[in-house]
């Protein structure tokens, strides 16, 4: 005689060991799922992190600049505009300057790449300062202090580069500045960092960028050319494309 | 009850081996002709061999059942081990001779000489696997001297070739394997073992999805389906007396085919 209530209880109990293998799995994938997403994240943090504190400095700027409205005091504190004199200064002072600088690295990549000169960086009265925050209005009584912590930021890094010579600072710098629209400077940064450590493929990229946002395309497309068949760089060969297209801006 | 569509199905799958209820199938028939033949021919001894299931019993009561109106054909489906024994029973059903005595070979040989048979005598032996050695290499001898035609049936397991035993290795004119039925053959018995019982409406509820599970869980042996089908319309029979609404009659529910799965053993649960 069929016991048909146990019969069922049994299939049911069947029914999900039989699934058990299925469920286990989507449970297991979803688990390493969160966890390759929350590793991502993670790793993620300290490049945001960097972004983060160079949008702080900015904002930073802009929020001390627009509060002294009220105040009575008329004076404006420009940016101090010193370390351009005094990087000025320093760069026929490095080694890598231009006047001889294959004969320092005797590097191939240095020795078939002609170093192009490095750019006078023109006089700090002739740059043009950056426009205050916020213009001081006519008549207006306001004191307005103009704080930029980022130029202060840079300021030391360069100072830093200049005593280490280190290659990643240089980088930095020359990002920075590339970023910042300081197409010249980042161009005497890269170059300084491709002197130290020709292999940096960023380097040389921000390189031909500046030197195309500086109006030198040939000199550009030439320095690429003969990067491309010293490391075969993918990154440098879409670059010299866009330039040559006219789409690179 | 009289008036159950199910029961009918049911008492069709009790596992019982009849003749009757032979069940033609393509690559079964072509096994039985084949069997058939072979046993016309002048060869001594004929293996029919598969996994458990597989219809070698059905086979060989069939072919008894055929033979058995043209010809002299002993069946032994519950195996004789005792020698003796043996020698007697075949002295006895075959040549009509009892002796009193104790029957060796040689006096068997001399009763199977002094009684001729236009046909030589057919002994079909279910489950030869369990005979001993000394008796099987008996058996030869009585094939080798033309007494008698053995056709013999072996489960051929994973584990042990019975081909490659040395009695049947060098002393069988013809081997014949049955195979696991596929899910179409399957399909094709279960609806003609129906359709014989007149059980239409019950053979109509077996679709291809059904078979191909009930296929999967037996593995294509014919004993373990008769068993799950059994099983099967007893469950429908349960549900037609106590839950009739339960029952769709256009297909069988997997689940209820799991449940008796469950119940046969098939499933471990």
């Amino acid at each position: 005689m069929l016991d048909i209530r146990n019969l069922e209880r049994r299939w049911f109990k069947y029914k999900i060991k039989s699934y058990a293998p299925y469920i286990g799995a989507i449970f297991l994938l979803l688990i390493s799922l969160m966890a390759v997403l929350y590793l991502s994240h993670d790793s993620d943090a300290p490049v945001s992190a960097v972004k983060k504190a160079q949008l702080d400095s900015t904002v930073k700027t802009t929020s001390l600049t627009a509060t002294p409205k009220n105040d009575e005091n008329p004076d404006i504190l420009e940016p101090s505009m010193d370390f351009v004199q005094s990087f000025q200064t320093s760069i026929p002072q490095t080694p890598m300057a231009p006047a001889a600088p294959a004969p320092q690295s005797p590097k191939p990549l240095q020795q078939s790449i002609p170093v192009p000169k490095v750019l006078n960086v023109p006089e700090s009265a002739s740059i043009k300062a950056p426009p205050p925050a916020i213009s001081p209005l006519s008549g207006d009584k306001s004191l307005s202090v103009n704080r930029n912590e980022s130029k202060i930021d840079i300021e030391s890094v360069e100072r830093r580069f200049k005593d280490t010579s280190n290659a990643s600072l240089g980088l930095f710098i020359a990002r920075y500045h590339y970023d910042h629209g300081n197409y010249s400077e980042a161009y005497n940064f890269s170059l300084k960092t491709n002197n130290l450590n020709n292999k940096i493929e960023e380097s040389w990229i921000i390189f031909a960028k500046s030197l195309v946002k500086l109006g030198k395309v040939d000199q550009a497309k030439k320095t690429l050319q003969l990067y491309i068949s010293e490391s075969n760089s993918e990154s440098a060969r879409s670059l010299l494309d866009s330039i040559e297209r006219g789409t690179f801006k | 009850m009289e008036n159950s569509l199910f029961s009918k199905p049911r008492d069709l799958f009790l596992d019982i081996v009849n003749p009757r209820d032979y069940v033609q199938i393509d690559s079964v028939s072509h096994m039985y002709q084949s069997l058939k033949n072979s046993v016309q021919k002048p060869l001594k001894m004929i293996l029919l061999y598969g996994k458990p299931g597989t219809g070698k019993s059905m086979l060989l009561h069939k072919l008894h059942h055929d033979l058995s109106k043209h010809q002299k054909v002993l069946m032994f489906d519950i195996p004789i081990v005792d020698e003796d024994d043996f020698l007697r029973v075949l002295a006895q059903r075959i040549f009509g001779h009892s002796p009193r005595e104790v029957m060796t070979l040689t006096r068997f040989l001399e009763i199977a000489e002094a009684v001729s048979y236009q046909d030589v005598p057919i002994v079909l032996l279910d489950e030869a696997q369990l005979y001993s050695s000394s008796l099987m290499e008996k058996i030869r001898l009585i094939s080798d001297a033309r007494a008698i035609k053995f056709v013999i049936t072996l489960h051929k397991t994973d584990k042990e070739d019975v081909i490659a035993k040395e009695h049947f290795q060098t002393r069988i004119w013809e081997s014949i394997e049955l195979q696991n039925a596929s899910a179409e053959e399957l399909k094709i018995y279960v609806q003609k073992k129906l359709l014989k019982a007149n059980c239409f409406d019950v053979a109509n509820m077996f679709n291809d999805k059904n078979m191909r599970l009930i296929t999967s869980l037996t593995k294509g042996n014919y004993r373990d389906t008769n068993k799950l089908l059994f099983s099967l319309f007893s469950l429908y029979y349960w549900y037609e007396q106590n839950h009739p609404t339960l029952i769709k009659y256009n297909a069988l529910k997997s689940k209820w085919i799991e449940m008796a799965a469950i119940h046969t053993g098939l499933i471990r649960a």
